[in-house]
């Protein structure tokens, strides 16, 4: 890690910054603040405490208070330019003012004047026990998200933006109502800000500062903290042609062609046109026609998904930061945009592993860690993949060090499901096509469907049978240490494994056919990951003796064990009787 | 359980105990109500549409037919059956719920993951009597409802349920 030693030394001054208290009533005014940047963008990190602002409503900044970079001034001051040369182009250009232009123009400065106001009115502020960001000026907003709900930190700049040296900073908690948006810091700040919403970095954040103390003293607790980062993962080149070889490759080419198409053809261009010429369509018959055009696609679409990966997940990390107990995951990546996002290991829940049909040959795994207690729909947060996808094996050996205890549930032997399980998987594959083709062949009796189409559904039964066997062979469960393992799926076969502790409730499921084979669907319902896992069509006493295993304490209130009961052993469910209420 | 294993006792050693409670028999009626009027607006409809548009009957004779042959089954046979099987209970350790009809469903939330817990009264319910019990916890597919409880007995339980999940430490995830 060379990084932190690096950024500390140049953002220490940051941190320490101390507010200027210095009485500049007038650092409201824009002209002002605009004509005051230029010494203090010298120095660089001073922008991060700003003066205090008395004649507006913020509080003054020996409160913890920062602003905006300056430079979204410039930003803005560079957009009202263009605005106003494009206004100036619309009316000059012809006889005829242009009034698309112009009111284009006419928007722009509205825009550029509006972000001028907020980044006059924005001030947030890092606390060790939360982060507040106050912004807007006719409505005002006041937002406070405690700290140890923040789990991603992203920092991303458009193209003129990274010119300026500026960055957008999302802090996202997991919920969408609670994320802030800090558009735009110096990118040291940014760096800063993403350091500094570190698990277990708390610490580091400077207190409110003392207003009487003015001398700033570097507080060396950051560099110790960062110091305690161990290394998972990091960026392979190994990882690139498991992560851009897709069967849906060709998209990634086809779909910005597509978007293309539209505007192009307001200029006059006539895309599909232009590349029938190209590849010269008409004489070929239509299956060599489809077969070059892929064959020109694909290697195209692996090159744009290639980039994308790179600029997605390059300089990845994964690594293990903090002191005990107050440990988190971090993943960094991302060359234009940096992602952070951490994961307390405290809310850690499990592991889940899914492996695509498609490529099981190459033994590719996609790989999440569970973690509990935010929304289900929170984004990369919480149900986002860990790490890019790899091999199975490289998967198992990484899923040891991710989970904090060290263990290796997802390698354990899992339980084979009754054959029955097979049979019913069998029979769907069977008559689920067969029940379509009958409610088509009604309506093709009643007229509304024409000649034999009622047929199709029927001609898919050589490949559902396949599917039917890989979906059997898919099942299976066991219960290993401290957690329980669940795998099921066709397209994708997903092994989940989760700890004992963080069921919340099983749900038993029995349909006729299955009470008829005795067999039972068991769900695990969890506060972590996709909040509800299933284990399909277990044997009865595989599903009790699954829920028995995992929940021992829990299955006493509602599993009978007749052996117990018979050899005249202590019933258990008496003790519960008695503190039964209703 | 490795003395089972031991034994190479493969056959049922092992069963879901059923819960201990009835619902009220009032269930039967509020649900046959339910079933008559949720018919009367679905078929009303799809009749309406088959008498005034002709060019739609091709489409919708078989649907109709299917859709008549359901609720007549919801009407006379779902509800007493859905009494014949429903069954909860409530301890100082958990909540416990068996539902269903065609498909069975066996439900059971310790206290100390139980997040909320509601009573929820429609109108034909707050008519005859009845109350519905919602226990919610941080997976929503862990969601326990008891439809069709004495409204006084759901009042005392919901209380009492109160008092215990107070007296439970832990955040429920």
């Amino acid at each position: 890690m060379s990084g932190p030693a690096h950024d500390s030394s140049r953002s220490t001054p940051a941190v320490v910054a101390a507010p200027e208290q210095s009485g500049s009533d007038d650092m409201s005014e824009l002209t002002n603040a605009s004509s005051s940047s230029a010494p203090e963008r010298s120095g660089g990190d001073d922008l991060s405490e700003p003066a205090g602002e008395p004649a507006g409503p913020v509080p003054v900044d020996d409160q913890g208070w920062r602003r905006l970079s300056v430079r979204v001034v410039w930003l803005d001051l560079v957009r009202v330019v263009i605005s106003l040369a494009t206004g100036y182009l619309g009316i000059v250009v012809s006889d005829e003012p242009v009034w698309a232009l112009v009111a284009g123009a006419c928007g722009g400065l509205l825009t550029a004047l509006l972000d001028l106001r907020r980044w006059q009115t924005t001030r947030y502020r890092i606390t060790p026990e939360r982060v507040e960001m106050r912004t807007g000026w006719l409505s005002r907003k006041h937002r406070t998200v405690s700290r140890d709900r923040i789990r991603s930190v992203d920092s991303s700049a458009r193209l003129l933006q990274r010119l300026l040296g500026l960055r957008t900073v999302h802090i996202g908690s997991g919920e969408t109502e609670s994320s802030f948006k800090l558009d735009a810091l110096d990118h040291r700040h940014a760096a800063l800000v993403q350091r500094e919403l570190m698990p277990g970095s708390s610490a580091a954040v400077l207190a409110p500062p003392d207003p009487a103390s003015a001398d700033p003293v570097p507080d060396p607790v950051p560099v110790a903290r960062m110091a305690a980062e161990t290394v998972i993962a990091r960026f392979r080149r190994s990882w690139i042609p498991l992560n851009v070889v897709s069967v849906w490759a060709v998209f990634a080419i086809a779909g910005p062609l597509f978007a293309l198409n539209w505007p192009l053809r307001a200029l006059g261009v006539d895309l599909p046109e232009l590349g029938r010429d190209l590849i010269g369509w008409d004489g070929r018959g239509p299956v060599a026609n489809i077969a070059l055009v892929l064959l020109i696609a694909y290697p195209l679409g692996v090159i744009a998904t290639t980039v994308a990966f790179l600029l997605e997940n390059g300089n990845f990390q994964l690594v293990r930061t903090g002191t005990a107990p107050d440990t988190a995951l971090v993943t960094r990546r991302g060359l234009l945009t940096t992602r952070t996002v951490q994961r307390t290991d405290s809310r850690m829940r499990g592991i889940a592993v899914a492996e695509p049909l498609v490529w099981r040959w190459l033994r590719l795994a996609r790989m999440k860690a569970l973690s509990s207690g935010l929304g289900a729909a929170a984004g990369e947060a919480t149900g986002g993949d860990i790490l890019p996808r790899i091999r199975l094996a490289e998967a198992h050996d990484l899923a040891a060090e991710i989970l904090p205890d060290g263990a290796r549930p997802l390698e354990a032997t899992l339980a084979r499901h009754p054959r029955g399980a097979l049979t019913r998987r069998l029979g769907m594959a069977l008559y689920g096509p067969a029940l379509v083709s009958g409610v088509m062949l009604v309506f093709t009796l009643t007229g509304v469907l024409p000649g034999l189409w009622w047929l199709l559904p029927l001609a898919l039964i050589p490949v559902t049978l396949p599917l039917a066997v890989v979906a059997y062979r898919s099942l299976g469960h066991a219960v290993d240490g401290d957690y329980l393992v669940v795998r099921h799926g066709i397209g994708h076969r997903r092994t989940v494994a989760l700890q004992r502790r963080a069921v919340i409730g099983w749900t038993v499921q029995q349909s006729i056919f299955q009470r008829w084979g005795g067999r039972m669907t068991v769900g695990v319902a969890t506060a972590a990951g996709a909040r509800h896992y299933e284990s399909p069509d277990m044997s009865e006493e595989q599903a009790l003796t699954f829920i028995t295993k995992a929940t021992p304490d829990l299955a006493a209130a509602f599993v009978l064990d007749d052996y117990a009961e018979k050899s005249g052993s202590p019933n258990r469910t008496a003790t519960v009787s008695a503190n039964h209420f209703r | 359980m490795a003395r089972l294993r031991h034994h190479g006792r493969m056959e049922a050693s092992l069963t879901l105990r059923p819960p201990r409670h009835r619902l009220d028999r009032r269930f039967i009626t509020w649900r046959t109500l339910q079933a008559v009027l949720w018919s009367i607006g679905v078929l009303g409809t799809l009749g309406a549409i088959w008498g005034y548009a002709e060019s739609a009957r091709p489409y919708l004779g078989p649907v109709i037919l299917a859709v008549a042959v359901t609720y007549a089954v919801n009407i006379t046979v779902m509800p007493y059956a859905r009494y014949r099987t429903h069954r909860w209970e409530a301890t100082e350790d958990a909540v416990y719920a068996l539902s269903g009809w065609l498909t069975r469903e066996w439900k059971v939330v310790p206290i100390s993951r139980i997040q909320s817990i509601d009573t929820e009264i429609g109108p034909l319910q707050r008519w005859l009597g009845l109350a519905s019990i919602t226990v919610t916890t941080a997976s929503s597919e862990g969601k326990i409802t008891i439809e069709g409880v004495d409204a006084k007995i759901a009042e005392e339980t919901v209380d009492r349920l109160r008092e215990v999940t107070a007296a439970t430490p832990g955040d429920a995830t």
